[in-house]
């Protein structure tokens, strides 16, 4: 089929870049120009994007692939390009929708903030560079917008600079990401030798490794596979590189939602996906992401339970669910961790957008210092508690879709597995109910009189809740849309039929339950479990500290050795560069000495020097 | 049309125009010896933008080449008394090729910006351009000498006006760090003379015959003599080892190591850093710009213009070793840097961390890294340049660079915090920017013969990234202490070499062809060299 939007894709990011160079160099003698400029900009992007999606679910549409040489060197050339299939169409979708609604949203809430343009900027920026990211078509470009991503998401935590913690926060952000580039890294300089004819775009890899004809020996496609992973374990928070993700929450909230929720994070899902046949090729590869997936899913949710911190708890539940695409990819399934992408990125936008709502009324992040907003603020409520719904996993909204795709193909292909995903399930509903009980329900607190903010902020909220409600039925077990889109049809979900459903619903069911009676019915006191084991609330609190024990070990560690260094710098370099130049001095002290004019000096140098010659000489004859 | 004048001499002696004009002006106008001293560092760089322009990948320096014949010294012909002339010759020869043009680009470039970062100097403003105009003229000259001895004139002509520059202009400690760094270079320059002087005693040699009866013998200084005799396996110098002339293995290990070493100094490489500490640390700004983003350079392609070029096989035999004692450098580099408290310190630290990946790329000897190490070389010269750019005006409004005294700049100085930034970002390796693609490709090049190494090497570019944010953030991140409240930030005339030396970061990260396409060729004679020996 012929297509006409599709080779204008490229034009995609470039409205956002547009953007952030207008806003850069004239943002500030025009303070209203960040609002208009950059949903202006995204608006164009979606528009675009749709109209792209919508060309690629004709019939037979063809991937389509452009580019240039980006470095012509004589013997070899790179190139950047961009590629067009329905991965990166469901993608751009995702992206630009999510960044024009954050757009609308911040007008509202970083109204009063003086540096609102700046903030404008570096949203343009990131969407640009995701944008770039979705649409690479090789590896080099990919790293290239990856690390661009990055760069803007650490620009956002740290936005509000002058917070000590917001400072911390980005430098972790960035740096524990970065190990994860390495990882990355060293798999684009394994890639660029081993591959035929140094080609690093996707259509080749994926012919390359799929075909299994060996072109690459096994052992390097699974080390290629696991630091490609490295990668996507930094980016997406997975085990154990999650622990910037939680703190990244000190940046604004709408940069939570588009960043650190919906986009940014999904990277690393979107990776996998991206070089899915590497991983395929090599077993060992998968079952590690698998894995890793299944142990961040049950770890992170466990520690969400037993947090106080509305975006933490939501940060939390961000990593338990890319665990859980992680998982789905991990087992084979394609289709399962990408629908999980696609509609967590609505619903996980939401709540954090919904958050934001509400710590703009009552000004505090703490769940505990909140409570009766839901009469106060009946949209921020409602809207949030489709999401809570979504993300639980209650039928028939998104969430329980797409949980259930990945359970039904973890039921198939691994059962511990399966039991750790429907274990995370239930902390997932329970820690979501206690959420929202203990923000919404109950008597107010607070004397400050809390209610919904302008149309700016609740629309977003909105369409968020109609789309996490209805993204789910693209794939159902009466309608397999996606996955034969994405997989062409190779893939079916849901063949588990009615019993993953009815497990799946009835654990998410009976956590909202368990956390309906513990806060508010209070049947259950909510000291129950504390009270007796203290020491495991206490763990789960500190995040089983994992943060103290780096700190320790590389924070400490790096620490020592520069000091260790710095010692071996300042006393056994330079002390030898000292005593080389100390040695000289005496050289020449000693030469001043001995002319220094004194006949008798001279006379007994001179008898020395005529003994020293008589020895010499007597010597060699008697030798 | 560039060909038919004399562009190189003209290139490298411009800055005498400025010189003549500076002499003339009273000492006390620094107004107008400011305004002087700038636009005379302009004409270099309007010049070499204009050989740029001409400069064709393909020919090469070729149709630049410019040669005279400056000393005839007459040897005791004797012994030979049927050869018509026996001479040592010394020519005055400059020219360019694809490794010398970006360096050239650089320095003319750098220059400007050091210039218009002087702004700063409070005293002795002519004396203080004068040497900074004769430094231009030596740094010039270095990359385009194409004789060893007017190599070493020139080289040694950087000296001299740096030791005054850093020991007059500098703060506290200036003295001493003149003192350490005339010492140590002097070492560095002493070695590189003997080195020179058993090439030219070696491989100079040469033979002109005119016709049957006249043979013209002489030594020569000449570069592409020299490289000619070493590089042609049928040259005499690589004749069977009865031969008189035949050059032993000794003999050319012997001149590597030295070379290497006087350049290492240069470079430097571990362990011969801590001379440039000082230097980073007590010169002025200005200074540190030039010596940070060209002086350094020196080492590098001097090792690249004498060990790689003339000595392939040796170069091959000790990759390993180079490669090595660049992860150290990165390394060694990095892990300091992230100790020091002064900014000044950890960016001196960086930069050995950064000369480093330069190694690395020459250790790959194959095209992708040394396009890689000449990358990284021009792109850590910019960046350099623009760190200690923005050091010179911080320190100027701050009084300190001490990174527990400063914070929060981002409020005060909104500009120049974002500047800082944006330059920190470069150095960390940001895609997008010029780091980026030196460092990219001298690890993809060193890639294909030394895994386990260039993995190893990577760990540095999470250590960079933790040394930058740990000291960028310190600076312009966190609560701003209330005595920064009323700073002013960057005026016009320090926006402008700013924004100038960002604007060439950029370019060079997002479109690298203009650094590469010029390049291209420069290294073909050698790889095919080096294929040709790895081959038989």
């Amino acid at each position: 089929m012929e297509t006409v939007f599709t080779q204008y894709a490229w034009l995609i990011p470039l409205f956002p870049l547009a953007a952030f160079i207008l806003l850069t160099s004239f943002g500030r003698s025009f303070k209203g120009l960040g609002v208009m400029v950059g949903s202006a900009a995204s608006l164009a992007s979606l528009v675009l994007a749709l109209l792209v999606l919508f060309e690629r679910m004709g019939e037979g549409v063809e991937d389509y692939q452009d580019g240039f040489k980006w470095l012509d060197l004589s013997t070899i050339q790179l190139n950047i390009g961009f590629e067009v299939t329905n991965l990166s169409a469901l993608m751009l979708v995702i992206v630009t929708i999510v960044s024009l609604l954050v757009n609308v949203y911040s007008a509202g809430y970083m109204k009063s903030d003086e540096r609102i343009t700046v903030f404008y900027g570096y949203i343009a920026l990131f969407t640009f560079s995701m944008l770039g990211l979705v649409l690479a078509d090789n590896m080099l470009a990919l790293y290239i917008f990856w690390e661009l991503v990055g760069v803007c998401s650490f620009l956002l935590v740290g936005f509000w600079y002058q917070k000590p913690e917001a400072r911390a926060a980005a430098k972790k952000a960035f740096i524990v990401t970065r190990i994860g580039d390495a990882g990355l890294l060293i798999a684009i300089l394994l890639l660029f030798w081993y591959m035929p004819n140094h080609a690093l775009d996707f259509v080749n890899i994926q012919n390359v490794f799929n075909e299994q004809t060996g072109t690459i020996a096994a052992g390097i496609t699974t080390l290629i596979a696991l630091l490609i992973f490295v990668g996507a374990v930094g980016k997406s928070g997975q085990f154990p590189l999650h622990v910037w993700l939680p703190d990244a929450m000190e940046g604004p909230t709408p940069i939570s939602a588009l960043i650190h929720a919906a986009t940014m994070v999904a990277a690393g899902v979107y990776l996998v996906a991206r070089t899915f046949d590497i991983f395929q090729a090599s077993q060992a590869a998968m079952d590690v992401v698998a894995y890793v997936g299944a142990f961040t899913a049950i770890f992170a949710a466990t520690i969400g339970v037993a947090q106080n911190d509305i975006k933490r708890i939501l940060a939390f539940s961000t990593v338990s669910q890319l665990g859980y695409m992680m998982m789905a990819l991990g087992l084979g399934s394609l289709t399962g961790g990408i629908f999980h992408l696609f509609t967590h990125a609505f619903f996980k936008a939401l709540l954090f957008l919904g958050a934001g709502s509400v710590i703009h009324a009552v000004h505090t992040q703490n769940i505990h210092e909140m409570g009766g907003l839901g009469s106060r603020m009946r949209i921020t409520a409602w809207t949030f508690g489709i999401g809570a719904l979504a993300l639980s996993g209650i039928p028939p909204l998104s969430g329980f879709w797409s949980k259930d795709a990945i359970l039904n193909t973890a039921l198939h292909e691994n059962p511990v597995l399966f039991g750790v995903g429907v274990v995370a399930a239930f902390f997932t509903a329970f820690y979501m109910s206690r959420l929202f009980f203990l923000v919404f329900a109950g008597r107010p607190k607070g004397e400050k009189q809390a209610h919904d903010s302008s149309w700016t902020m609740t629309l977003p909220l909105i369409i968020l809740a109609v789309l996490a409600v209805v993204t789910g039925f693209v794939e159902t077990p009466w309608n397999n849309t996606l996955g034969t889109w994405l997989s062409g049809g190779t893939e079916t979900t849901h063949t588990g039929g009615g019993l993953v459903m009815v497990i799946s619903a009835a654990v998410g069911v009976l956590g909202i339950y368990l956390g309906w009676l513990m806060y508010v019915k209070g049947t259950i006191a909510r000291d129950a479990v504390s009270s007796r084991m203290p020491w495991l609330l206490r763990l789960l609190e500190r995040k089983y500290y994992i943060d103290e024990l780096y700190q320790v070990v590389f924070v400490r560690g790096l620490r020592g050795l520069g000091l260790l260094l710095q010692a071996m710098d300042d006393f056994i370099i330079d002390g030898i560069v000292r005593c080389v130049g100390g040695a000289a001095v005496l050289l020449g002290r000693g030469g001043t000495r001995l002319q220094n004019g004194q006949v008798q000096t001279y006379g007994v140098i001179t008898l020395l020097g005529l003994v020293i010659l008589i020895v010499a000489i007597a010597g060699r004859r008697f030798w | 049309m560039l060909a038919d004048i004399p562009i190189l001499s003209l290139i490298t002696f411009s800055p005498l125009i400025g010189i003549l004009v500076l002499l003339l002006l009273p000492k006390q106008n620094s107004r107008w010896l400011k305004v002087t001293a700038v636009t005379a560092t302009l004409i270099p760089l309007a010049l070499s933008l204009w050989l740029y322009a001409d400069f064709d990948g393909t020919l090469g320096g070729k149709p630049y080449k410019e040669s005279v014949t400056w000393v005839n010294a007459a040897l005791n012909k004797e012994t030979m008394p049927d050869i018509a002339s026996y001479l040592f010759k010394f020519q005055y020869q400059m020219g360019i090729d694809g490794i010398s043009l970006p360096l050239l680009l650089l320095t003319t470039i750098v220059a400007v910006m050091a210039a218009l970062a002087s702004v700063h100097v409070k005293k002795r403003w002519k004396a203080f351009y004068l040497w900074f105009l004769l430094l231009e003229i030596g740094m010039l000259g270095v990359f385009m000498a194409r004789d060893v001895f007017l190599f070493f004139i020139f080289f040694e002509l950087t000296l001299i006006p740096m030791f005054f520059l850093i020991g007059i202009w500098g703060f506290g400690g200036r003295e001493k760090a003149a003192n350490r760094f005339l010492i140590y270079n002097g070492i560095g320059s002493a070695l590189m003379l003997l080195a020179f002087v058993m090439l030219v005693m070696t491989a100079g040699f040469r033979v002109d015959q005119v016709d049957q009866q006249t043979q013209h013998v002489y030594y020569s200084g000449s570069y592409e003599v020299i490289k000619d005799n070493l590089t042609d396996p049928d040259s005499f110098v690589n004749a069977a080892p009865e031969s008189p002339l035949h050059m032993s293995d000794t003999m050319r290990w012997s001149i590597f190591i030295l070379l290497l070493i006087a350049f290492g100094i240069k470079l430097p490489i571990f362990p011969f850093h801590t001379w440039m500490l000082r230097v980073h640390a007590e010169a002025h700004p200005a200074i540190v710009m030039i010596h940070s983003g060209v002086l350094l350079k020196m080492g590098a392609y001097g090792l690249l213009r004498f060990g790689v070029f003339l000595f392939p096989s040796q170069m091959r035999d000790w990759a390993t070793v180079l490669a090595i004692l660049g992860v150290i450098n990165i390394l060694y580099g990095a892990v300091l840097a992230f100790r020091q408290k002064e900014f000044k310190l950890v960016l001196a630290y960086s930069s050995i961390s950064h000369m480093g990946i330069v190694l690395l790329g020459i250790a790959s000897l194959n095209e992708i890294g040394l396009q890689g190490a000449m990358i990284q070389l021009v792109s850590h010269g910019l960046i350099s340049a623009l760190l200690f750019l923005i050091v010179g005006s911080l320190q100027e409004r701050t009084g300190t660079t001490e990174l527990g005294e400063l914070g929060g700049l981002a409020r005060s100085l909104p500009f120049m915090s974002g500047i800082l930034l944006t330059a920190g970002m470069a150095s960390l390796g940001l895609p997008g920017l010029s780091g980026f693609i030196g460092e990219f490709l001298s690890l993809l090049g060193l890639f294909d013969s030394m895994r386990v190494l260039t993995a190893v090497a990577v760990l540095g570019v999470i250590l960079t990234a933790v040394y930058v944010l740990r000291s960028v953030l310190a600076i312009t991140f966190g609560p701003m202490p209330e005595r920064f409240g009323a700073l002013r930030d960057a005026r016009l005339v320090e926006a402008v070499p700013m924004i100038a030396l960002l604007a060439f970061i950029i370019l060079i990260g997002v479109y690298p062809s203009v650094l590469t396409e010029p390049m291209k060729h420069g290294f073909d004679a050698l790889l095919q060299q080096l294929n040709v020996k790895v081959g038989g």
